[in-house]
């Protein structure tokens, strides 16, 4: 017994740390505080024709709460429980996206692990994960490694769950997995010129489907190497590769894409492909956005989302529901309040000493980024649909949550340093 | 630069690239969403303009609106308890194609949308289903304005009926009343005739719809366009009077046409066999009108104006008329009928094989005697007999407002040397024109215009169905002497003792008429009765009854006619 709670104590006073002070951020805080506003305002009249308890307006608010009490909850975590345990979260990762293989399929993917009543989605908090051990592995490192090694462990660490999770399949969170690694090497200090050696590939793959794309991307390719001057060896490889992609693409896209992955970038380059399938909630997203002009129609109003042109208007397209309610003017202030967020994260991770805190930091930043970039790039058929939700306004309570433990922590974290 | 001012600026350019597309899609490109956000969900709705109304000449409503209902389901709404036997039992849908096609509804990305099952059916069979709705979920019924005849009368060929525009509808009369799919049009009677009148004008309205096509209410910014209801009609048919002929007439062919002499007012007009607008709803099935079409009772043929008959002896009062106006022969001149008149090597025969007798004009005309006739044509200019006979209003349409009447014929010098050649024909022909037979064809309504004409002394109107509508005035002018003859022939007919058509006779109402018995090589003889009654010294009723294969004039056709001057001796005053 005794022994017991002693174990119980020694685990506790690994995680738990009384903070020294608790600041509040504002320049992060009050971001979020609006966006939730903008998101309470339009789930409240997406939904009203369902009753008060069922509604999406007061079921947000209640994972608002719920998100609130994990904010102040994850103050007392101690932050360098962490790095000290990133391996093994890593480990954890892999073998929980490897569950979801054995689980029954849901929605057309298995993505979650059912576990009786309770069932959970491993890939959302394990973005978080994946930026602990990357962090973690660019902070134990430093020097230490060749700097091409370090690199290229590190896209490897974060591929691997990356195609696990893109065989799901889950496309969104692949890509989100993909990018968060490449904000985090700029930050370690990995020079530019191999990140852009790593980029090109799939920008070359991407290129390959326009001969005339191709030939200028190549020739951009060819002037970066010669500014660089790499050595004739890596130069000329590396050019070879993103000729092999370019010619590999073809490959790729008829055997390894699934039909409804093809079907949405397809949709993107031709949103007007087939206006019942997936093009159709582009057109309808963006013919939302389109009507809404600068003042918008005003809450509640909106067209295209009460009439239910608009498809998943409380999820993936609630940008496109604010565009159209409430004008440039609200997606304006989204930009303007997101960017503000972003920047003041940014400036901590520029002043914090700590490496691995500072890079905890950028990797948060970039998870948040690219949610918020994909889903509107998605609303206004700039990138294809890949059902990634907008950061504090879609619906949906363990993204909200997970989102939130990245503010709690980040805050957690700057506190901890400054 | 510090490297964190370098991310915040590679992130504030992808921030600013995702403002300038939303800035060129909500500004830029604004008009062109707004337009379309605005074709996605307001729906223009036709509203229905309710078709006139057609009453009788005493107000009664003969034709008159009435709800029809299609059936539709909303595939996503409809479960397991539906009972697809229920609406295969009311509506005739086999039920294996119901669920088929609700199936495949419900797969459809349309699930939500109405998907008709059955059209047309009538509020008894709504009222069956809606008492049913719990075990039929999602089944939903919308309004289709048809028609419906309240009275006993059916009055088919004057009425007419609707038929739906469809795409194969290529030949809609009046186009320039701008149908939409869907629409109902007159095709035939006075629903065609009067179409501009009694369609009215359909209306518009602008309505919010989902995507489900669930309705959102009227649009507020555009307030659409009332319907303008169609006009009703006072036709001048006396209901009751049609639907006592359509009685005389069942089981029977031919067609009687009652009209009043001095207006052209038609008061009844029957074709039989006819069929039962009330027997369908809404717009004619194409099933139905082509059995209609293929009947050999020839239903759809309106014998009243279509029908071409050889008149029979009722063509006797021409050339009586004719003799009379030219003085030809007066009553004293008379001819010894015994039952058979040679002419070269042919025979020609009196419906009486024992003869009249001694026969002047006037017993000619009521005992109607052929022989009398045959001797009087050949002291007849046979020009001057089509000339009159035209004055009639033979061998032309009479004008009523009814469409497809034919004129008929009557033969003249051009016409028999066309088809006989030059010496092809000869007096023989003109024997049996004089008496109705032979080469000459007309309808029940150019008969009954002649007797108008006899009745008002040559100042009578064009046939028409509406009740005070103008129409043309027909004048015939011949001698005062022409028409007492004429009037006073015709009472013998029905008034003599000796009078073929006795049997026409109404008590203390003063009947004229003439009876006829028409050979036809179809079969038995037709039977004729023209007539008029006079009722205070006013004719009030002039009619002309054709009983296909009836026999003799005298029977049938004047049986018929006394029963409806008995009517109208009570019932019709002007």
């Amino acid at each position: 017994m005794l022994r017991k709670t002693l174990l119980y104590n020694t685990l506790l006073n690994k995680i738990i740390q009384v903070p020294d002070k608790i600041v509040i951020r504002w320049g992060m805080i009050f971001p979020v505080l609006i966006l939730m506003c903008i998101s309470f305002i339009t789930l409240k009249y997406t939904s009203v024709n369902s009753s008060f308890f069922s509604s999406t307006f007061t079921k947000q608010i209640v994972w608002f709460g719920m998100g609130s009490v994990v904010f102040i909850l994850a103050q007392w975590i101690r932050i360098q429980y962490f790095q000290e345990y990133a391996y093994h979260f890593y480990g954890i990762l892999i073998i929980l996206i490897g569950i979801t293989y054995f689980m029954p399929v849901i929605g057309g993917s298995h993505r979650w692990i059912i576990f009786g009543p309770v069932s959970f989605q491993p890939s959302e908090i394990g973005k978080l994960l994946l930026v602990f051990v990357i962090a973690r592995v660019l902070t134990d490192q430093k020097g230490k490694m060749n700097e091409i090694k370090l690199l290229l462990l590190i896209l490897i660490m974060a591929i691997i769950p990356a195609l696990m999770v893109f065989k799901q399949p889950d496309f969104g969170t692949a890509i989100v997995y993909g990018f968060i690694a490449i904000p985090m090497l700029y930050w370690s200090g990995i020079r530019s010129f191999y990140l852009f050696s790593v980029i090109a590939p799939f920008v070359s793959i991407i290129s390959a489907f326009n001969i005339y794309f191709f030939s200028l991307w190549i020739g951009i390719l060819v002037f970066v190497i010669y500014y660089n001057q790499p050595k004739i060896t890596i130069g000329v490889s590396q050019f070879m590769v993103n000729i092999g992609c370019g010619i590999m693409s073809p490959f790729i896209w008829h055997n390894i894409l699934y039909a409804h992955q093809k079907e949405r970038i397809l949709t993107l380059l031709n949103p007007t492909r087939d206006p019942h399938g997936a093009g159709y909630q582009v057109i309808q997203s963006i013919i939302a956005i389109g009507s809404g002009g600068i003042w918008g129609k005003g809450v509640g109003e909106g067209t295209q989302t009460q009439l239910r042109y608009l498809p998943v208007r409380d999820t993936d397209f609630i940008v496109s529901v604010i565009g159209e309610e409430m004008g440039l003017l609200g997606i304006t202030v989204i930009l303007v309040v997101f960017f503000t967020m972003l920047y003041w994260i940014i400036v901590y991770a520029g002043i914090i000493s700590n490496r691995f805190s500072s890079l905890t930091l950028i990797g948060f930043a970039s998870i948040l980024f690219i949610h918020l970039a994909v889903n509107m790039g998605m609303t206004v058929g700039l990138l294809p649909v890949t059902g990634l939700p907008a950061p504090f306004l879609s619906y949906g309570g363990s993204f909200l949550l997970s989102c939130m433990l990245i503010l709690a922590l980040s805050t957690n974290i700057i506190n901890h340093h400054i | 630069m510090p490297k964190f001012k370098k991310v915040q600026l590679v992130l504030a350019g992808i921030f600013a690239i995702l403002f300038f597309r939303f800035y060129h899609l909500q500004i830029y490109q604004h008009s062109k969403y707004e337009t379309k956000a605005g074709n996605n969900s307001v729906r223009k709705i036709s509203l229905h303009a309710p078709r006139g109304i057609i009453y009788d000449r005493n107000g009664i409503p003969i034709v008159d609106n009435r709800q029809i209902y299609d059936l539709s389901v909303i595939p996503f709404d409809v479960t397991n308890q539906f009972d697809y036997r229920m609406v295969s039992k009311r509506t005739g849908v086999s039920s294996i194609e119901l669920k088929e096609k609700i199936a495949k509804g419900k797969k459809s990305f349309h699930r939500f949308r109405p998907i008709p099952i059955k059209r047309h059916i009538n509020f008894e069979t709504r009222s069956h289903l809606e008492e049913n709705k719990l075990s039929l979920p999602g089944t939903i019924f919308s309004e289709f304005p048809a028609r419906t005849y309240p009275v006993k009368a059916k009055l088919t060929h004057v009425l007419g009926y609707l038929r739906a525009v469809t795409e194969l509808s290529v030949s809609i009369p009046n186009q320039e009343l701008d149908y939409k799919l869907g629409d109902v049009f007159g095709f035939s009677g006075i629903e065609r005739i009067y179409e501009s009148i009694l369609r009215g004008r359909d209306g518009t309205e602008f309505r919010l719809v989902d995507i489900y096509g669930i309705d959102h209410g009227v649009y507020q910014d555009n307030p659409g366009l009332q319907p303008t209801p169609g006009k009703a009609l006072n036709l001048s048919i006396d209901s009751e009077l049609q639907a006592l002929i359509e009685d005389l007439f069942r089981g029977k062919k031919g067609a009687a046409i009652c009209m009043m002499p001095q207006s052209g007012e038609v008061l009844a007009f029957v074709s039989a066999p006819d069929y039962d607008l009330n027997s369908f709803a809404g717009p004619v099935p194409i099933e139905l009108w082509e059995r209609w079409n293929t009947d050999s009772e020839r239903p759809l043929l309106n014998r009243g104006i279509q029908g071409l008959y050889p008149p029979g002896s009722t063509f006797k009062l021409i050339g009586a008329a004719l003799a009379k106006e030219e003085s030809i022969v007066d009553k004293n001149w008379t001819v010894n009928c015994n039952g058979v008149y040679h002419l070269g090597d042919r025979d020609f025969h009196c419906w009486n094989n024992a003869g009249h007798g001694i026969v002047n004009m006037d017993k000619a005309i009521f005992q109607s005697c052929n022989i009398y006739f045959y001797h009087l044509i050949q002291k007849l200019s046979f020009n001057n007999w089509k000339a009159m006979a035209e004055n009639f209003g033979f061998g032309a349409t009479t004008g009523i407002d009814l469409l497809g009447e034919k004129g008929g014929l009557v033969p003249g010098k051009k016409y028999m040397n066309k088809k006989y050649g030059r010496y092809g024909w000869a007096t023989g022909n003109l024997l049996t024109f004089i008496i109705g037979q032979g080469d000459i064809l007309v309808t029940p309504i150019q008969v009954a215009q002649m007797m108008s004409i006899i009745a008002t002394r040559g100042n009578t109107k064009t046939p028409h169905l509406l009740v005070d509508s103008p129409s043309e005035n027909i004048i015939v002018s011949l001698k005062s002497t022409t028409w007492d003859f004429l009037q006073q022939a015709t009472w013998n007919v029905v008034n003599h003792e000796d009078g073929t058509g006795k049997a026409a006779k109404v008590l203390g109402g003063e009947v004229h008429g003439k009876t006829g018995t028409a050979q036809n090589p179809h079969g038995e003889n037709h039977s004729w009765f023209a007539g008029y009654l006079v009722k205070d010294g006013v004719p009030i009723l002039s009619l002309a009854i054709l009983v296909e294969h009836g026999g003799k004039g005298s029977v049938e056709a004047a049986l018929i006619s006394h029963k409806i001057f008995k009517y109208a001796q009570k019932n019709i005053t002007l």
